[in-house]
């Protein structure tokens, strides 16, 4: 093919596209933010021994977990408005979507460790005097944490992918930059492939250190929580 | 606010919805079936020991498991055309790009079952005589299928969601069904409300019946 490659233009652009990354490591933050402790919270619904609690909990988090972000994203964005007269702008309805996405996976991971910590634990708390909150918070989570490690780093890989769609209702995230861009220069293999490039960049080394986290644990006769 | 729930115009709308749904079941049994069978060559390249085998085929995994999954559709469909003299519809773009990302993350369960058994295995079935292909269809592939199940489960559950992707680029899957039709009666919250359980109809089964077969091989093994 006889196609000539510039990356001179996307060299020209490179402003753009970094403050498109820095609004999709904003967006990522705040919705790990949020999700991180509302994702635990849900957890604990879900293992409550109450039913009025446990049911509705698993509902919400198996409805956000099996519907994709897309579909929700639009209901927050065009729905959600509508029905509470709210006016929501892309980044509000981006982060609001993004945490509780994230959140219900996240309680997927907290709920996973606690579940792995063997009964013994629990029960030695109970026997030295500790409530159900104490030992949860001094006994079980310090041990479960480290379990789940590896899981949420793989939980943020994904959401900072996940947050691309942040582009369809035009929040100014890194696709949408190289979106804007690549119509306006008419360079879109260049532009995009520096956009692929970017995420990448960013996600590799994540991806490694989940890598050599779990193999670090593994050695240390920890299993991991998934 | 006093919003009034009207789901006329949902109902009357509901064969642009069917159309939507066969387009999301097409692609995603597509995409699975193609990321499935291409992801075992790929998971099986990446075990070589031969290292023009194994690099680029670690190479193409890793791109696809750290670029996100729309990028790569928005880049199959704007981009790649360049590149290859062949038109490139939203279709064709959007098969590609998704069952590429599945071909990446199959290889790596592929990889991970067969890692999972221990090397007992292998030189047993060496020291019956067996070569290397025989080892690995009779042997060492019949058990770790088993243990992979939950994993394709899962890949299929992920890969059913990221169809609504296609939408960026206007195929006609059921979220683009979707935006036409809130567009068109100006009625988002009962659309995307109907076509949200709609998914969750889809897939939610699946999910059930992944943590099922986890829980039964957690017992079985």
């Amino acid at each position: 093919m006889g196609y000539e490659w510039d990356f001179g233009i996307v060299l020209r652009n490179a402003d753009l596209l970094l403050l498109g990354l820095a609004n999709t490591l904003k967006v990522t933050g705040l919705a790990l933010a949020f999700g991180l402790p509302l994702g635990l919270a849900l957890a604990l619904g879900r293992l409550s021994p109450r039913r009025w609690l446990r049911a509705p909990v698993g509902l919400v988090v198996e409805f956000f977990r099996s519907t994709p972000p897309i579909v929700q994203l639009f209901w927050f964005f065009f729905a959600l408005p509508l029905l509470t007269g709210i006016e929501i702008d892309p980044f509000r309805a981006s982060v609001l979507t993004f945490s509780i996405q994230s959140s219900a996976f996240f309680a997927e991971v907290f709920r996973g460790g606690i579940v792995s910590i063997e009964r013994g634990q629990w029960e030695a708390a109970k026997a030295i005097g500790m409530a159900r909150g104490q030992a949860l918070r001094r006994v079980v989570l310090p041990q479960a944490v480290k379990r789940m490690i590896p899981a949420f780093l793989e939980r943020v890989i994904e959401l900072m992918k996940t947050t691309t769609l942040v582009a369809t209702v035009s929040y100014a995230d890194l696709l949408y930059q190289a979106n804007n861009i690549a119509q306006r220069t008419y360079r879109p293999l260049e532009v995009f492939t520096v956009a692929a490039v970017l995420y990448f960049v960013v996600l590799f080394p994540l991806s490694l250190s989940v890598r050599g986290l779990e193999r670090r644990l593994a050695r240390s006769g920890e299993t991991t929580a998934h | 606010m006093d919003h009034v729930w009207d789901f006329t115009s949902v109902i009357a709308s509901r064969k642009l919805l069917l159309i939507g749904l066969l387009h999301t079941v097409e692609l995603g049994v597509l995409c699975l079936v193609l990321g499935l069978t291409a992801g075992a060559f790929v998971g099986a390249a990446r075990y070589s020991r031969n290292r023009w085998v194994n690099w680029p085929a670690s190479a193409f995994v890793e791109v696809f498991r750290n670029t996100p999954a729309l990028v790569q559709i928005i880049w199959f469909y704007f981009a790649f055309p360049i590149l290859v003299p062949i038109d490139i519809d939203p279709f064709l773009a959007a098969t590609l790009g998704l069952s590429l990302n599945t071909t990446a993350f199959a290889a790596e369960i592929y990889r991970g079952g067969i890692q999972s058994l221990g090397r007992g295995q292998w030189e047993a079935a060496r020291a019956l005589g067996m070569t290397y292909g025989q080892q690995l269809t009779r042997i060492i592939l019949p058990q770790a299928v088993k243990r992979m199940v939950p994993a394709f489960m899962n890949r299929a559950v992920e890969l059913m969601k990221m169809t609504s992707l296609a939408s960026v680029i206007a195929y006609g899957e059921l979220m683009h069904q979707a935006k036409t039709i809130s567009t068109y009666n100006f009625n988002p919250i009962e659309t995307y409300t109907v076509v949200a359980l709609i998914f969750f109809a889809l897939i939610y089964p699946l999910a059930l019946a992944m943590q099922q077969v986890e829980r039964r091989l957690r017992r079985s093994e």
